[in-house]
């Protein structure tokens, strides 16, 4: 069993150091060239830190770089950040954390399940009934925007569908296969955001979930799908499928064998892909802008807040932006071995 | 589209059912196929088809404000006609002028390419009637786009958002590709230390696209930002970026490849170091040098994992809105305005047709993109590896 | 069995019983209300408003709930509230500019009625032009006043002094000091300096600076001659000698400023000012009280405030011309020079929403007259951090606040005289009021002046941009009704 095991880990597994060790000179231009670049990444990181010490005149009349050297640090930006806006540093900041995580979970649980079952089940879906389902959702939201009340209207929609299904079906028997349905979700992920924000907005609204943290949940979930299907459609690939076989005969159903066989068995790739729908969601600034006003603001907002009338107002932001990256960093260090692994997907030779 | 590829030694993928013994499926298994998929269907169904058709019908639409409330009477194509033959037309194509003979031949090149790119598929005859044809639309609408790109970069031609953002996206990728890949060729080689680089390098992707922006203004600027002195010593004290065109999006690139060469890095990084061993050694025994081992054996390795990296990108950075709206909002003049900022300040301005209309006109040029990428890029080099 | 069932009992009473005991009633006629307030992310506004909510809770019983949105968001934050029915907020404070997309749909309430019965409110102390103009649309009182906006412009004294130069009373004036000063060190520090700084960033405050130089040469014969179309056939004044000559100066200008300038918001030629990078700039209020900070400012009393440089020619709206200033072109001009102080933006207001309910409109209502009154009024002017500039009379009477604020009582007399010259102005400058004014300014004037900056275009096609973009949207939203409502914008009726 335990052989089984170790024949059906993914490849990347099995990580390679490259065999070339580098010339003396290879070794100082190599070092020379990442030092640089490690320079180039760490020194705005460090203006960042600085700034957040600094008086307005110092940050205004010049640039000054090293506390206690070139100026006397000054902790009035923290202290304005963390005491005197207590509740309205804490709530996006609480924001921020329930929407990244709860809508990561959400978008994993939905993406790997969608992205096995692509892989295992046969979907032949005809083109009928994609245009019945479109026909029927179109219907609904006219029937909502006219003013029906929109529980009764979904509800007569999906009838409308799950009976007419099989006849359209028939009508227009042109198929699609797997390939072609992880294509359209994968290809999801093209949508400008800025194109269907303001139909979500009105959709929300009708449904009185405007400035909560549902919408934003729901929203993000929906909107890393697409990366999810795509990543995990690819690691699970690698997955030799004689172990599920052997399970199913064994008389496992499908959620035995996807919970407990093959989810163990991507663990890199779903820390990784975690992580990516995770700094993506608790990044995002755009959905958050139009979706929230108060009481569900999220960090991204508080710091392009602090652009008002007065101009930006750089020693709050830095303050701002320093909480926001400390969680993340510190996630990414403690997994970094995951996300390099994971994220290479699809094309491992050999 | 994704094709399944069949992968050695770990037997064959790809979707075939789990066979019950006895039985070709139990309702218990028909309604676990539905189960897996339907709730990702409905949840994209509901967010994404559904406020696609809702914008598609906004952008056909003005917005006015009535006593009582608000109004939003068809308007049919009026707000697409504005963008490409109207008044909005400079700001979104931009200024086009008649070609220099150096940009002639530059559209000449690039047209020949077109045309031996589908007698090539006339020739071929494999991938049939819809194959050929998609291959001419692709190369109508290419030459289509490349021709008003080269009136707008001709001497007295201006871009407009939609050439700006097409040039951010392939100046961007193609600096964030060969930058990742030599960073991470130098990262993969046993040096000591190389954890520290991996993990530092890591950081930029993390921090909020907003806050880089306003990192990155801070930094550019002339008078307050950490390079003034340097500025001052160069003598460029009374040259600022900010006057320039070509200045400013240098600006606005420079900005978007700090923050996401990591990405490229770290994936291209992953790749190379799972290179196996057995191959490196055969070349090394072989007497390939340095140079000659990564160009004619890593590299043709990782080519695949490339294109899927580069596709990742590619669709990402066509929505670049946080670091032009933010160092400079959009300016100087209209120079540095991405789609999705023109849409956005359309849409803060209430003109909710306009900005949808814009949304979608980035939609069919990503679409137009990605599929292109896909069908003659992507899918060649899966299908060589 | 007996006794669980007995106390299951009892609670049942007890919590029935609930709702009908005694509520221990809190002081003040508005206790259990709660009021929603909505506006930007601060301090500025915002500050004062949650510093003085609780007080007024002690008064009235009410609970002031101040709730805040970026900046840029806050015009589509409002509308969409009260445009969709979600109606969350109860109270706004806005910019009165933005009044006109809020009140021909009926969103805002009329507090014409509430104001006239209102004595401690002392409406007459405001000044006339924010009473009359700012607060007021198609004859109805819509908004209280909270903070004065207009622009003024603001020069170093002791760099003026030192070179033996007047304060700007023109825009020549203005350009000659900037050349003088341009370039030499203003700060001590070893670098050379700038004659004049201003907001010129792209879609950031330039398209009100632009005008504060314009509507000198548009509007010499008072507020309700309008600057920014002929009042009788809706015509753009953009397409004249008049406004040539101020695009022309406002271009100028950047000769003698920072090589960035471009890309200067407000917060850039503040900073710049206040550092002592600047000897000239153009801005709101908010300069005088910046300069007393010792966290921002190197030039402490060393700030002069004036009123807007004027012109000595007009524009002849029939020929199209500049003409001399005499006293038939120029009725309000002081010392043969037409002064148009700017009032840009509006000053923050607080509107009431149309859609809450009775109680809350009166809580609401007496919030705001209560932030408004000079007990409270006059006190938060003089405090930076609430970002309220001047806007009653009787605020720029008393200098002894502004000393204790930390002004010199020198700087204090010369930034409230200034401020006292452009407020009792009769020929004040409206912002354009009319409904989506947003485009007129913010997409097609802005994009304009920007293009222009920039080089891409020159003063006659910039003229002409904004003249068709204007057309445009004067013809798309009905010509009849966007002269009516800039009519009524201009007009005072009680």
């Amino acid at each position: 069993m335990a052989q089984a095991f170790a024949a059906t880990r993914p490849r990347a597994a099995r990580r390679l150091r490259s065999p070339y060790s580098p010339s003396p000179s290879g070794a100082v231009l190599s070092y020379a060239v990442l030092g640089f670049w490690a320079i180039v990444v760490l020194f705005p990181i460090f203006w960042i830190f600085v700034t957040s010490f600094k008086l307005p005149i110092h940050v205004l009349d010049g640039p000054v770089y090293l506390p206690f050297i070139d100026f006397q640090p000054s902790g009035h930006a923290w202290r304005y950040i963390f005491v005197d806006l207590r509740n309205d540093t804490l709530r996006p900041f609480i924001n921020t954390v329930v929407v990244a995580l709860t809508s990561s979970v959400l978008a994993l649980a939905l993406g790997t399940a969608a992205a096995y079952g692509l892989l295992r089940f046969p979907y032949r879906p005809r083109l009928g009934a994609i245009l019945l389902l479109l026909g029927a959702a179109g219907l609904a939201a006219v029937a909502v925007a006219a003013g029906v009340p929109w529980v009764p209207a979904v509800l007569a929609a999906a009838i409308l569908f799950l009976v007419l299904r099989r006849w359209a079906g028939q009508r227009i028997g042109r198929s699609f296969g797997n390939d072609d349905i992880a294509f359209w979700m994968i290809s999801q992920r093209i949508l400008p955001p800025v194109a269907v924000v303001i139909p979500i907005y009105v959709m929300f609204q009708r449904l009185h979930l405007l400035d909560t943290q549902l919408a934003l949940i729901i929203t993000y979930m929906t909107v890393n799908l697409p990366i999810v299907v795509w990543l995990m459609r690819d690691y699970f690939r690698q997955i030799s499928i004689e172990l599920e076989e052997s399970a199913a005969i064994d008389g496992a159903s499908p959620f035995r064998i996807f919970l407990s066989i093959v989810l163990p068995l991507s663990t890199p790739g779903l820390v990784a892909t975690f992580l990516l729908v995770l700094v993506f969601s608790w990044n995002e600034y755009l959905l958050a802008l139009f979706l929230t006003s108060a009481n569900a603001q999220t960090l991204p907002l508080s710091i392009a807040a602090q652009n008002a009338t007065r101009g930006p107002q750089w020693w709050y932001m830095s303050v701002l932006i320093l909480i926001m990256i400390t969680p993340v960093i510190a996630m990414a260090i403690a997994l970094e071995r995951y996300i390099a692994r994971g994220l290479l997907v699809g094309a491992i030779k050999g | 589209m994704l094709k399944v590829r069949a992968r050695s030694g770990a037997g064959p993928v790809g979707p075939v059912p789990l066979l019950r013994v006895g039985g070709a499926g139990t309702w218990m298994e028909r309604q676990a196929r539905s189960l897996f998929l339907m709730p990702a269907v409905a949840m994209l169904v509901a967010l994404s088809i559904f406020p696609l058709c809702v914008s598609l019908y906004l952008s056909l639409t003005r917005l006015q404000f009535v006593p009582g409330g608000f109004r939003l009477p068809f308007v049919g194509l009026a707000n697409y006609r504005k963008l490409i033959f109207g008044i909005e037309r400079v700001h979104f194509l931009g200024v086009l002028a008649a070609l220099s003979p150096l940009f002639w031949l530059l559209f000449a090149v690039v047209a020949t390419g077109l045309l031996v790119f589908v007698i090539r598929s006339l020739r071929a005859p494999e991938s049939g009637a819809r194959g050929l044809a998609g291959r001419v639309f692709f190369a109508a609408v290419a030459g289509l786009l490349v021709w008003l790109l080269l009136r707008a970069l001709t001497p007295g031609g201006r871009p407009g958002s939609l050439f700006v953002t097409l040039i951010y996206v392939i100046v961007g990728i193609a600096v964030q590709y060969w930058l990742g890949l030599a960073l991470a060729f130098l990262a993969s080689q046993d040096l000591a230390g190389r954890r520290f680089f991996r993990v530092v390098f890591l950081l930029p992707m993390m921090i909020t696209p907003v806050g880089i922006a306003y990192t990155f203004r801070i930094l550019f600027d002339l008078g307050k930002g950490p390079f003034a002195p340097l500025w001052q010593a160069l003598g460029l004290a009374e040259v600022s970026w900010v006057n320039f065109p070509w200045g400013a999006r240098a600006a606005v690139m420079i900005g978007d490849i700090w923050q996401w060469t990591p990405f490229m890095f770290i994936v291209l990084l992953a790749a190379l170091e799972s290179l196996p061993a057995e191959l490196l050694e055969a070349a090394q025994v072989d007497g390939a040098s340095r140079w000659q081992m990564f160009w004619k054996v890593m590299w043709p390795q990782i080519l695949p994992v490339s294109s899927t990296v580069i596709l990742i990108r590619l669709i990402e950075a066509f929505k670049i809105i946080d670091l032009p709206n933010v160092l400079t909002n959009g300016g100087p003049g209209t120079a540095t305005e991405s789609l999705t900022l023109h849409a956005f300040m359309a849409w803060r301005t209430l003109d909710i047709g306009g900005s949808a209309a814009v949304a979608y006109m980035l939609m069919f040029l990503v679409t137009f993109s990605a599929t292109a990428y896909i069908s003659f890029v992507h899918r060649r080099v899966a299908e060589a590896a | 069995m007996r006794r669980s069932l007995g106390i299951f009992l009892a609670l049942l009473i007890a919590a029935a019983l609930l709702p009908v005991l005694p509520v221990t009633a809190a002081p003040g006629q508005f206790a259990g209300v709660t009021v929603n307030v909505l506006t930007f992310t601060g301090p500025q506004i915002a500050e004062p408003l949650q510093r003085r909510g609780p007080a007024f809770g002690r008064l009235t019983g009410a609970k002031i709930n101040v709730v805040t949105v970026p900046f840029s968001d806050l015009y589509q934050k409002i509308l969409t509230d009260m445009a969709t029915g979600t109606n969350s907020f109860h109270v706004f404070v806005f910019a009165p500019q933005w009044m006109a997309d809020y009140v021909t749909p009926g969103y805002l309430e009329d507090l014409t009625p509430r104001v006239n019965a209102d004595t401690a409110l002392q409406w007459n102390d405001i000044g006339t032009f924010f009473r009359d103009f700012s607060a007021t649309y198609g004859g109805r009182i819509y908004t209280i006043p909270l903070d004065g906006d207009f622009q003024m412009v603001y020069y170093r004294t002791d760099v003026l002094q030192r070179q033996g130069l007047q304060p700007p009373r023109t825009w020549e004036d203005y350009l000659r000091i900037a050349a003088a000063t341009h370039k030499k060190d203003l700060n001590g520090d070893g670098r050379a300096d700038f004659g004049s700084c201003i907001a010129k960033k792209r879609n950031a405050q330039s398209y009100w600076m632009v005008w504060s130089v314009a509507g000198n040469f548009l509007q010499a014969k008072g507020t309700s001659e309008g600057s920014f179309f002929d009042v009788d056939s809706m015509k753009p004044l953009v397409n004249n000698d008049a406004f040539a000559e101020a695009l022309r100066i406002y271009v100028e200008t950047g000769k003698y400023g920072p090589p960035d300038e471009l890309n200067w918001d407000v917060g850039d030629s503040r900073g710049g000012f206040t550092s002592g990078r600047c000897a000239l700039t153009l801005d709101w209020g908010d300069i005088g009280t910046l300069a007393i900070d010792p966290k921002t400012s190197k030039v402490k009393n060393k700030v002069g405030a004036v009123i807007i440089p004027g012109t000595r020619r007009v524009l002849d709206r029939k020929t199209g011309k500049l003409v001399a200033c005499s006293s038939s072109t120029c009725p309000h001009a002081v010392g043969g020079i037409n002064h148009s102080p700017f009032a840009a933006f509006g000053g923050w207001s607080g509107g009431i929403n149309k859609a809450a309910p009775a109680k809350v409109k009166e809580a609401a209502y007496a919030f705001l007259s209560y932030m408004s009154q000079p007990a409270q009024a006059n006190a938060d002017v003089t405090i930076g951090i609430t970002g309220f500039n001047p806007y009653r009379v009787s605020q720029f009477r008393n200098t002894a606040l502004w000393v204790k604020a930390g002004m010199s009582q020198a700087a204090a007399r010369n930034y409230l005289g200034a401020i006292e010259a452009s407020l009792r102005s009769p020929n004040m400058v409206l912002d354009l009021r009319i409904p989506q004014n947003q485009r007129y300014e913010q997409v097609v004037l802005d994009t304009a002046i920007a293009k222009l900056l920039a080089k891409e275009i020159n003063i006659q096609q910039a003229m002409k941009e904004i003249f068709d973009g204007w057309e445009a949207i004067t013809n798309e939203l009905g010509r009849d009704k966007q002269l009516a409502a800039y009519r009524a914008t201009l007009g005072v009726k009680r």
